[in-house]
């Protein structure tokens, strides 16, 4: 009987490839619009992912999110370095600061100081040049989107391509010169300002001068250190907030969900899709039951049970709920992949697919049940009528 | 006694039928006796209306009566839970129907099979066994064929080889040559008369088709919900012959 499940699906091409349409569009926008929403999520706490040294984030309790930069005293350093359990602290500079161009034009950049003697807190990875580079005088690094786009040089010949900061070039933060030594590759941040490394005691000299001027404090943590032990102590001693890395990147998602339109934008897409798609493969499916209900009765007159025509259905609607499926978690990873390295944030967790999947098998059960519904309380005797 | 009982497939006294309640309530059958034999092809006749598709359905197992009593070869059908009553009718009872209800997307030999593969029988027996009655109702070379590549006579063959594929002791047939033309029709009849009809099987023919009545052994004129008078299929025939220039 499964295989006339499935003849009597796939016969009528038309629904058929109607059923698997809305089920593959609403597949499509849920896992698309939920894996861009992931991607910009991911983007806002990527300064801190790309920081994997330091185990603890301080900073001054009222920080809603990393780039909420709440400037400490100077000597909050010292403070936490003498917390039980620290192995070492080293401040971290982090602000936006106005870079002039060669063309005469500003462009906001994202500056991060790294403490002069260890350089922790550097790029994740380097295109050209060395972390080291940065003593040298002058001495900094710029991101790779950032140099080829908003820090690029104007076009050689007019109407040609901007040329890409490149190591050698100069560009004035905040009137002071500084010299490229280094292209580093970095994540997507949400903001997308360029982002600038250099040594702590050079970004607080491109800083307008002000009396605090410490933005983060990162730790790392003795080993065998109970890392939550640790965070309490250091808020307990210096007054401090101290978060794990995986809790300041939540404490700044949730900044965002909270603060922001994105959640209820994004999450208005994905229930239109969740709607349509359910509108449009239930409607179909049903009239597709609907189409064969003289068949199903036939079968229940030759002594088919409820139960074989409800395992009929049900196969009829896991099979197109399959295939929609498929399709459309196929395409929105077209999508991403096409997209790799463009501005389009697009992360695809399993998670993601787990949702889309069970977002597709509630519209699969949903369409099924219609049509279960009908078929149950079918009368055989309506073969019988002309 | 015995013996007459144990010889009829069908006997109803006093059924009765009802739809609906209140000014809507309909009476579709008011107390019809009618027994049907094994062995012989009876004929329900009668208006639009006048409750031969209710009466099919009940003696089918496929609707409940609301009185009276009605054993389908020797089983109180009414008496047999959902599950059970669907086991009957699959098993002992054929069905062809007015409009064929073949699967549009299944081959020939598959829709004939399909009784077999609801009862759980291996899809190659059943096949097998499929194509062997199509080529007892002369459709041997078109098993392949889906119903929309068939007539309608061919069609109407290969639901008359569906409803013997399990070999069951009743088969009902509802208007089974009013979507064919006279000959086919008549084709048709003389079919069923041919591979149908058994000592052991009977079968009830719904028909408005006056011109299939000499197919008939007995023939029950129904009339607002009552069965008027059974006859004879001799006497028909002979009433039309006479009637002939």
């Amino acid at each position: 009987m499964n295989r006339i499940a499935i003849k009597m699906l796939v016969g009528d091409r038309a629904k058929y490839l109607g059923i698997v349409m809305g089920i593959t569009f609403a597949s499509l926008l849920i896992t698309q619009q939920a894996a861009i929403f992931t991607g910009l999520m991911t983007r806002t706490y990527s300064a801190i992912t790309d920081l994997r040294l330091p185990d603890i984030w301080v900073m001054d309790p009222k920080v809603q999110f990393i780039d909420d930069i709440k400037p400490m005293q100077s000597t909050k350093l010292l403070n936490v370095r003498g917390v039980a359990g620290v192995e070492w602290a080293v401040p971290l500079y982090k602000g936006l600061l106005k870079a002039r161009l060669d063309d005469g034009n500003f462009q906001t950049v994202n500056v991060i100081g790294l403490d002069d003697a260890t350089l922790i807190g550097g790029p994740p990875s380097m295109v050209a040049g060395n972390l080291a580079d940065l003593r040298r005088t002058e001495g900094v690094i710029v991101d790779a989107v950032g140099a080829e786009d908003k820090l690029a040089k104007p076009p050689r010949l007019p109407g040609g391509p901007r040329v890409p900061l490149a190591v050698g070039d100069t560009l004035e933060i905040n009137d002071r010169r500084a010299t490229v030594v280094g292209i580093s590759n970095n994540s997507r941040t949400f903001q997308s300002q360029p982002i600038v490394y250099t040594t702590y005691s050079r970004a607080l000299g491109y800083a307008p001068p002000e009396r605090r001027l410490l933005s983060f404090v990162l730790v790392k943590a003795k080993p065998g250190q109970d890392l939550n032990e640790l965070t309490a102590r250091i808020t307990r001693v210096t007054g401090l907030a101290a978060y794990t890395r995986e809790q300041f990147e939540q404490i700044t998602v949730d900044y965002f969900m909270k603060y922001t339109g994105i959640p209820i934008n994004f999450g208005i897409a994905v229930v239109l899709g969740f709607i349509v798609g359910t509108a449009i493969a239930g409607q179909t499916f049903y009239n597709f039951t609907l189409d064969n209900l003289r068949q199903f009765g036939a079968l229940k007159a030759m002594g088919a049970q409820n139960g074989t025509l409800l395992k009929m259905i049900l196969l009829q609607a896991v099979t197109v709920g399959l295939i929609g499926y498929g399709l459309g978690v196929g395409l929105a990873s077209l999508i991403g992949h096409v997209s790799r390295g463009t501005e389009l944030a697009f992360r695809m967790p399993w998670q993601l697919l787990a949702l889309s999947g069970t977002a597709v098998a509630i519209i699969t059960a949903f369409t099924a049940l219609l049509s279960i519904w009908k078929v149950m309380r079918l009368e055989p005797a309506i073969v019988f009528k002309g | 006694m015995a013996s007459v009982q144990s010889r009829l497939a069908v006997r109803c006294r006093g059924v009765t039928k009802s739809y609906g309640t209140g000014d809507a309530k309909v009476t579709a059958l008011r107390g019809v006796d009618l027994d049907v034999e094994l062995g012989e092809l009876l004929m329900l006749v009668g208006p639009s209306g006048c409750g031969k598709t209710t009466l099919i359905s009940v003696l089918a197992a496929i609707l409940d009566q609301d009185g009276g009593e009605c054993t389908v070869l020797g089983q109180d059908v009414r008496r047999l839970g959902a599950r059970a009553r669907a086991r009957f009718r699959g098993e002992t009872i054929g069905f062809v129907f007015q409009q064929f209800n073949l699967l549009p997307t299944l081959t020939a030999v598959e829709n004939v099979a399909v009784p077999l593969l609801i009862h759980g029988s291996a899809r190659k027996r059943a096949l097998d066994r499929a194509a062997e009655v199509l080529d007892a109702v002369g459709l041997g070379s078109r098993v392949k064929s889906l119903p929309s590549q068939l007539s309608g006579g061919q069609q109407q063959r290969v639901a008359i080889a569906r409803a013997l594929v399990h070999e069951p002791q009743l088969i009902v047939c509802d208007e089974p040559t009013s979507a064919l033309d006279h000959e086919t029709g008549h084709n048709v009849m003389e079919l069923m008369r041919r591979v149908a009809t058994g000592p052991d099987r009977a079968l009830v023919v719904v028909t408005h088709d006056a011109r299939i009545f000499e197919f008939a052994d007995r023939i029950a004129r129904m009339d607002d919900g009552h069965v008027l008078e059974v006859v004879p299929g001799e006497a028909v025939r002979g009433t039309r012959q006479e009637s002939q220039p």
